[in-house]
């Protein structure tokens, strides 16, 4: 197989492997969705002055960052069957598989929320506002990792990036077509993620020269 | 972070400890009846005086179960089974009668006495032993296995884990296939449907019983179709007798004469004549019944009842009163509470789940090692004033943190592969990929320590002997990488290394005791993490104590 041909081939698969990246980044925002909520709940309560509260969310947050994403991405996908009937209602509660795997990358989007914006929040008390508005960076940057760390769901089973490209050299039925194929895979997950780093880097720190001149004044 | 130490280091530990301790308890246990003369355990049976006066054997045979049983061009009838009945008719030293059955009539007509046994293709089963009596061992097994088309390269189960998989409606294993092996089932009404659709390629392959695959595959219809998974859900053959025969000198014979087709590799060569690919039921079973204890005795010999050792009797008809010790206990509370502990109770289990256990923190130690190593050298690379070294190792590093480590193990093992026909040790690979992607991480904590110590010491650069002094402003994160990756070590499963994971899901699929087994990894991996995260610390804080000297 020469360049040119391995080249149509993969401009004819790249819509089906753009949709494939696509999934990749919905199970990142779902996990980054879900596991920001419960982790701002947990940070909630470890900032409250009921010290309960605040034992419980230690040992949550504890939990969520010891648990292993892939392992609980097995866990789940044995354990939590595909439908569940809500009981004395109509109501049927669909886990695909795709939903099981953000539910556990959000384990550890949970811990990270849960350390960070208690930083944050405690930032904010004491009236560093723009110190507490570092949380938003560092979370887009830990969005990024979420979104290369989602790549493990086609372990599972998932439909995503790395499963499609195997079902596109299936397809095609030409071995020579793997490598190319993976590393234009790599290629997706280094050109979604690498300029936003750069630029997630830029930002916290025109945030931090901001800061710097203030906390020089006081 | 104190409080959840203490509270799941118990229950982790305890779970860990019972596994270590039992392997060395366990290992009388199981072995109530051996080496016991044998011989008054058995009665006279009517049924074979019967026979040995007739002087024929009635066996009750397929005849549309290729190649098990069939008719040849001529219109004999022929086949894998039939060439066992007739081993044993000379044995006996009686004359064969072969009659046809079929699948729903066989243990009637062996009950209502019109025939002496079934030998046709007749799965063994906790039911079917209430209605007739079962010969152990078992002198066969069928499984489930998928018929893929030619182009399909999936080699195991773990590679088809969210594949669409067509199957017929009502099949026995549908449900258990789904849960244990993550299937997306497309169901069809008839299997001349189902193997429709996977000609038009709407799924990977057909799920069906292995044996009546071999069958189809031989048809030039399904010329280049194969059937590579190993068969799952395997369910062993038997032959039947009448209930009434139960305890008596006929199952006796019968069963030392499947015994000896074990030993003598019989089947094997059977197998072989009639081009059936090997199974490994056959393979595990003639080295099981080959081996001798310390006295040169076979290892597989009947206890004062009569039975076979527990070893070597199938583990599925074990019931708690077979055995004695720890297997006892564990089946006991399986038998009331359907908690499957096969993991602390079963020695083999208990070895794979050890093994497994090993090979994961030896992929955890080193994965730290080599992703400290990786980050440092590429920061001193990065530090040094050397012409394009630098640049390098600094685009290195983004390149490394920038893609997913599964990714790069793909590349790595199949694509380089492919092209340069190489396989790469998969074990390696992991480790490799895992510490580069990592060790960007740490590369990128060094730098960034490095630049804000210029802040104060604007001569300084980076070297190795000189690393020591950013412990203060990198520890921190680099512990965290440290400890990200060894919560990562179990891609390796996606390669077959066999990890926890691995170890863990082959259990699953052998045992279905998916509750325990998911929880019991639960609790291995929150119980690594921990020790992980202690021991990182504790190594954390005696580099900055031995830093804080040094300065």
């Amino acid at each position: 197989m020469n360049a040119t041909e391995m080249l149509k081939h993969l401009y004819a698969w790249t819509p089906f492997l753009l949709s494939g990246f696509g999934m990749n980044i919905l199970i990142s925002l779902v996990a980054m969705a879900i596991g920001t909520a419960a982790g701002w709940v947990l940070a909630l309560m470890r900032v409250s002055s009921r010290p309960r509260l605040k034992v419980f969310s230690l040992v949550a947050t504890e939990f969520s960052r010891s648990i292993p994403t892939i392992v609980f991405q097995f866990y789940l996908a044995f354990m939590l069957p595909v439908e569940i009937l809500i009981p004395s209602t109509n109501v049927i509660l669909v886990f695909p598989v795709w939903v099981k795997a953000a539910l556990a990358l959000a384990i550890a989007v949970i811990g990270f929320t849960s350390d960070n914006l208690t930083i944050a929040m405690e930032e904010w008390k004491m009236g560093n506002t723009s110190a507490a508005f570092l949380f938003i960076p560092s979370w887009t940057s830990y969005a990024l990792i979420i979104v290369m760390a989602s790549s493990t769901a086609s372990i599972i089973g998932v439909g995503e990036l790395l499963s499609r490209c195997n079902t596109v050299i299936n397809a095609i039925g030409n071995t020579q077509l793997m490598l190319p194929i993976y590393l234009y895979a790599c290629l997706f997950f280094f050109g979604f993620c690498f300029p936003l780093t750069l630029l997630m880097k830029r930002i916290s720190k025109i945030m931090l020269l901001r800061l710097a001149p203030k906390e020089a004044d006081s | 972070m104190r409080i959840s130490r203490i509270t799941a280091l118990p229950v982790g530990f305890s779970l860990l400890l019972c596994t270590v301790f039992f392997s060395m308890v366990d290992l009388g246990a199981a072995q109530k009846t051996r080496n016991l003369p044998s011989g008054s355990a058995f009665f006279a049976s009517e049924r074979l005086a019967l026979i040995k006066r007739r002087g024929t054997l009635i066996v009750g045979v397929k005849t549309d179960y290729p190649p098990f049983g069939m008719l040849n061009h001529l219109g004999e009838s022929e086949g894998f089974e039939h060439d066992l009945a007739a081993d044993i008719a000379k044995r006996l030293g009686v004359k064969l009668s072969k009659v046809s059955v079929t699948g729903s009539n066989r243990l009637q007509k062996v009950q209502e006495g019109t025939i002496d046994m079934v030998l046709a293709t007749t799965g063994d089963t906790a039911e079917r032993r209430q209605i007739a009596t079962m010969i152990e061992p078992n002198y066969y097994a069928s499984g489930v296995t998928l018929l893929m088309p030619p182009q399909e390269n999936a080699k195991d189960w773990a590679d088809i884990r969210g594949k669409k998989v067509c199957a017929t409606q009502g099949s026995y294993f549908n449900r258990t296939m789904q849960q244990r092996y993550l299937l997306d089932l497309q169901m069809y009404n008839t299997a001349r449907d189902a193997k429709l659709a996977v000609k038009n390629g709407r799924c990977i392959g057909y799920l069906f019983d292995n044996t009546a695959v071999l069958n189809d595959l031989t048809k030039p219809e399904w010329k280049g179709y194969k059937a590579p998974l190993p068969p799952a859900l395997v369910t062993p053959w038997a032959i039947a007798i009448s209930i009434k025969e139960r305890g008596s000198d006929f199952e006796k014979v019968l069963g030392d004469i499947v015994a000896d087709w074990h030993r003598s590799g019989f089947l094997i060569e059977r197998e072989k004549a009639w081009n059936i690919p090997p199974s490994k039921f056959l393979v595990d079973s003639y080295e099981l019944w080959q081996k001798k204890d310390s006295a040169g005795k076979p290892f597989c010999q009947r206890g004062v009842d009569g039975a076979w050792n527990a070893e070597c009797r199938n583990k599925i008809f074990l019931v708690s009163s077979d055995v004695s010790g720890l297997t006892q206990m564990g089946l006991w509370l399986n038998e009331r509470t359907g908690i499957n502990l096969t993991l602390i109770y079963d020695s083999f289990d208990r070895m794979q789940y050890l093994k497994g256990l090993a090979t994961t923190l030896l992929l955890t130690v080193m994965c730290i090692i080599c992703s400290l190593a990786f980050g440092i050298v590429g920061a001193v690379c990065a530090e040094a004033r050397i012409m394009l070294l630098a640049p390098l190792a600094k685009a290195g590093c983004a390149v490394a943190r920038m893609n997913p480590p599964l990714t790069s193990m793909y590349v790595l093992l199949f694509g380089v592969g492919s092209i340069y026909g190489i396989s790469l040790p998969a074990l390696a690979v992991v480790v490799w990929c895992l510490s580069v992607y990592t060790g960007g991480g740490v590369m990128a904590a060094f730098l960034e320590a490095a630049a804000t110590f210029r802040l104060q010491h604007p001569e300084y650069q980076l070297r190795l002997s000189n690393v020591r002094q950013l412990a203060w402003l990198a520890s921190g994160s680099v512990t965290a990488s440290l400890i990200n990756v060894s919560k990562a070590t179990m891609m390796a499963s996606a390669f077959a290394v066999p990890e926890l994971l691995s170890v863990t899901t082959s259990i699953i699929n052998e045992r279905g005791n998916v509750g325990v087994m998911m929880n019991a990894l639960l609790l291995t991996y929150l119980l690594i993490i921990f020790c992980v995260v202690r021991l990182l610390r504790n190594l954390e804080n005696r580099v900055l104590e031995a830093a804080q000297t040094e300065n």
